[in-house]
Parts: C-alpha cells; sequence; structure tokens
C-alpha cells in the first residue's frame, strides 16, 4: 500500500508534528505498506526537509497560512497516485487566520472527490473549542459566523470515508449533530514502546516543568504566579520552573513578552524549541509536570508522553482533560483553571507526598503503555482494507480518471 | 479476568470473563504469541463473560486477528455483551472482525 499522509512534520514545528512523526515511524515498518508519502508544509526560509527513513518521501505540499493549500494538496495527490490519503490534523492546521485556515479543510472533499478513499484523523473538533482562547477570537457576531463556518467545515471533513477521533465524546457529538456515521473513537496512543520507568522524582530539587506550544489555550502566567507562591511558602525548598516549547504559531511573540514580562524573576528556564533528541532528557528531569490550559481543543500529546516517562501531573479541572483521564486511566492533581493559588496548593500536594507522587506516575506510565502508537497504526490499517477493497471492487467505469 | 482455551477439531476456543483491559493484555499477548501458528490459526474468542475492555484489550484482540491471518487463518469473536458491542462500535472495529452471536456460528464463520 501506498499511503499519502498530509501533516506537519519534524523540523517543522507545526502543530502535531511529534504525533506524525511517531505515526510515521511505526507505520513504515509494517508489512502492508510500501511507501508513505508525507505531504508536509514547507519549511521556512526554503529550508529542506532532512533525508527521509526508509520507505518515506517527503513532498512538502502547502504552506501555513496560505490561501492555495487544498488545491496544492490536490495537485500533489494527482501526481503521486497514493492507494490512499490520511490526514493528520486539526482546526487550526492549515492556518491562524480564518480564511485559509478554512479553505485548507476542503483539501479531504477535493481528494475524496478523486474516489481516494481518504481518512481524516481530527484532533479537535470545532464544538469543544473556545474560540477567543484558541486564537479566532473577536466580536460576538465574528465568533458566531466563525461557529457556522465551523460547522460547515465540518460537514466538508465529514465527507471523507472515515473521521477518527481521540476522545468518545467527540464520536457521540458528531453523531448526533451531523448525523455522521463514518466517525470512530482511534486511542492516541503513547509515542514509544517506553522504556522501563525511572520513579526518580528528584527529591533534592523542585523542577516543575511545562511542555508544549504556547499563547492560545495554553499559557503560563498562571504557573508562573503559582511558582512565585511557591517560593513564598517554602523559601527552603530549591526550586525551579522549565517552560519547555514554543509560541503556538497563533501566537507568535507570546513567550517573548512572557519572558520580558518576568524578567526580575529567577529560576525559570525558557528551554526554546525541544528538539526529539532532547524531549526524554526534559521529561525525565521534571518533578512534576503540569498543565497550564485554560481551555482544550483536544486530547493532549503531552499527557501521553507525561505518562511514557513516568511523570506525575498537575492538571487543570476542565471537562475535555477530565474524560479523557478518567477513560485512558491517567491521574493527577487538580487545579481550577487560571488560579495561582489553586495551582500551588496542588503543586505542593504532591511535592509533600513524595509516596503519591511515585504511585500516580507509574499509574501514568501503565496507561500510556496501554497501547502504544505502534499499534494503533494496526487500526487504522485495518479501517484502510475495506476501502482499498471497496475501490477495487469499483466497476471500471467507475474508477478515477487520472488526467 | 478468567481465560479458559479448549480445543474444537482445528479450532482453538477462548472463553474470556470478568473485565479485560491493560492489566490482563500481557496473559492475552503471550498466548497469542505463543499459540498462534501456521497449524494453529483458527481462534474463536468467546466474549460472553467479559463485562468491561479498554483499548489494550482491543488492540490485544487486534494483534491476535493480525497473527492469526498472516498464518492463513482468523480471530472470530462471539457473544457480546451490550457494554462491549458499544464499545466495538464506538471504534469501527466491528468492521474489521468477523463478529457471530455465538460460538457454534463462530465456528462456521472460517
Amino acid at each position: 500500500m501506498r499511503l499519502a499522509i498530509v501533516s506537519t512534520y519534524p523540523p517543522s514545528r507545526g502543530s502535531l508534528n511529534e504525533y506524525a512523526y511517531y505515526f510515521v515511524e511505526h507505520l513504515r515498518r509494517k508489512l502492508e505498506i510500501d511507501e508513505v508519502i508525507l505531504l508536509t508544509d514547507d519549511l521556512p526560509d526554503g529550508a529542506s526537509y532532512p533525508q527521509a527513513p526508509d520507505r518515506v518521501r517527503i513532498l512538502p505540499s502547502w504552506r501555513f497560512g496560505a490561501m492555495n493549500n487544498a488545491l496544492r494538496i490536490r495537485q500533489t495527490v494527482e501526481q503521486i497516485k497514493p492507494d490512499a490519503v490520511l490526514f493528520n490534523m486539526q482546526f487550526a492546521t492549515f492556518g491562524d487566520k480564518r480564511i485559509p485556515g478554512a479553505l485548507g479543510l476542503t483539501a479531504p472533499m477535493l481528494i475524496k472527490q478523486m474516489e481516494i478513499p481518504v481518512i481524516v484523523l481530527l484532533h479537535n473538533i470545532m464544538e469543544t473549542i473556545d474560540l477567543s482562547k484558541a486564537g479566532f477570537g473577536g466580536n460576538p457576531l465574528m465568533e458566531h459566523i466563525t461557529r457556522l463556518a465551523g460547522d460547515l467545515f465540518t460537514r466538508m471533513l465529514l465527507s471523507a470515508d472515515m473521521v477518527a477521533v481521540t476522545i468518545p465524546k467527540y464520536v457521540e457529538l458528531l453523531e448526533a449533530k451531523y448525523k455522521a456515521r463514518n466517525v470512530m473513537l482511534a486511542p492516541h496512543g503513547a509515542f514509544e514502546d517506553a522504556p522501563p520507568p525511572s520513579i526518580d522524582l528528584h527529591p533534592e530539587v523542585l523542577r516543575i516543568m511545562t511542555f508544549g506550544k504556547f499563547g492560545t489555550y495554553k499559557r503560563v502566567e498562571v504557573l508562573i504566579d503559582a511558582f512565585q507562591l511557591l517560593r513564598d511558602h517554602l523559601p527552603d525548598t530549591s526550586m525551579e520552573l522549565v517552560i519547555a516549547g514554543t509560541d503556538s504559531p497563533n501566537a507568535t511573540g507570546y513567550l517573548e513578552q512572557v519572558r520580558t514580562r518576568y524578567a526580575a524573576m529567577p529560576n525559570i528556564v525558557y528551554t526554546g524549541y525541544v528538539a526529539e533528541s532532547d524531549v526524554a532528557r526534559i521529561f525525565s528531569e521534571a518533578t512534576i509536570v503540569v498543565f497550564p490550559y485554560n481551555s482544550t481543543t483536544g486530547s493532549s500529546g503531552v499527557l501521553h508522553q507525561t505518562g511514557n516517562y513516568a511523570r506525575p501531573a498537575v492538571l487543570p479541572n476542565l471537562g475535555d482533560f477530565a474524560e479523557l483521564i478518567q477513560e485512558e486511566g491517567y491521574t493527577g492533581e487538580f487545579f481550577a483553571p487560571e488560579n495561582a493559588v489553586s495551582l500551588a496548593a496542588a503543586i505542593r500536594r504532591y511535592w509533600e507526598n513524595p509516596d503519591k507522587r511515585r504511585q500516580d506516575a507509574m499509574q501514568n506510565y501503565l496507561s500510556s503503555v496501554g497501547i502504544p502508537i505502534s499499534e494503533v497504526v494496526d487500526w487504522y490499517l485495518l479501517h484502510l482494507e475495506p476501502l482499498l477493497q471497496a475501490r477495487v471492487e469499483q466497476p471500471a467505469k467507475e474508477k478515477p480518471q487520472w488526467t | 479476568m478468567d481465560m479458559n482455551v479448549i480445543a474444537n477439531d482445528n479450532v482453538r476456543i477462548i472463553r474470556l470473563s470478568g473485565r479485560f483491559d491493560a492489566f490482563e493484555t500481557p496473559a492475552t499477548n503471550k498466548w497469542f504469541e505463543t499459540n498462534v501458528s501456521a497449524t494453529e490459526s483458527r481462534i474463536v474468542v468467546d466474549l460472553s463473560g467479559v463485562n468491561f475492555l479498554d483499548s489494550a484489550a482491543l488492540a490485544s484482540l487486534v494483534k491476535g486477528m493480525k497473527r492469526c491471518r498472516e498464518h492463513g487463518g482468523d480471530l472470530v469473536l462471539c457473544n457480546f455483551q451490550q457494554s462491549v458491542r458499544i464499545i466495538f462500535e464506538l471504534t469501527g472495529l466491528n468492521k474489521a472482525f468477523k463478529i457471530t452471536d455465538n460460538e457454534e456460528a463462530a465456528l462456521k464463520a472460517f
């Protein structure tokens, strides 16, 4: 099978790049796969992608924020003639402005019109996005119009042969609102076949770490305020706050503003972009991983990584997270979103209870290895089988006409 | 979770009961790895006693099915409780497996 995947991919720093990296890494090793063709975003400043691994070809085919992404992707698909196309995406994959962002979402429908099997792995859905916090805010009228447009583009996405989501509630919502019958639940999967965990949670120093792309719904101000409260309450404790990651594409310059605003506060480390090779160290050195989210736009890859590296998590008490945690077996200390006092108290509860930290870290680890991404990939291959079979069985006159 | 295996001609029937989750899948995974071969690749999994299964359990069954098919056989599921049926429908895996109402029908499905 020659499978095209439309996605970001490292070294692109776009959302879901890490997920794509691990997904492709396991997919390319499957017996069913002859070639994975990655239709990635253009790298900035004319940079090139490094050599692709075996059985993987990288074809930059779209650019974040461009108007013509769907057409470019369609043209590339016409040229490479894959057996099927999988989109690894969320609503803001193609742009941080409404029009380019929305136009990109028509790509699955355009490919489907070519009668090529299409699966969309949708990491968030419009109905659960807080538009203002996700960078698409504005006045209430604009938000209303954006929602209506979101409904329209959701319907377009649902024209794919199959739409995979990672939270059961999303399946129910899409089935109820759009009468969709082609939505399925697929586990997110753990990024790595995790090694035996080290539950060394560094008792000599309280190293609080947050990881991600910041500035929209992941914001660090409350975390920094909580860090200050902890410093005040625990003056004899050696502690460090590590803010690992970069700005969200929708919030360029955010972390620089934060750094300027809190320049006087000591013991805060801004790592900037974390290369794949440094991810394990960043997590392993953390005593506690904090999720300073004020809303969620889907499941959290960072939560799975936290489990992979056997770390305890401090989590916002948000609906999606609570559901994800319950259903996938994760645990943590919870805090009221956007409340520094509550966050500081949650961190302190963990810090003062090493046994609970270890116990929860182990639970997160066991949950994360429940199903590694190498096995999630098998589910997609299983779902593709009948789609490809149906295509083979089409009468000749209905087969796609390549021009 | 309890796991009982019985032989029926050239088909193995695995009867599972209880909670089928990440803590139980090492045993089922190991069973598939050890016992599925070119001569033993027709498996029926009777889930009548299973009242809960999670994604790890589904993954274990997928792994078992793939292994059976690689060896020229198949893995057929039967006797779903309602809660199990819902999970299979939610994940779309009901379309990937052969699923029957009872063991007798499962044995005829090969």
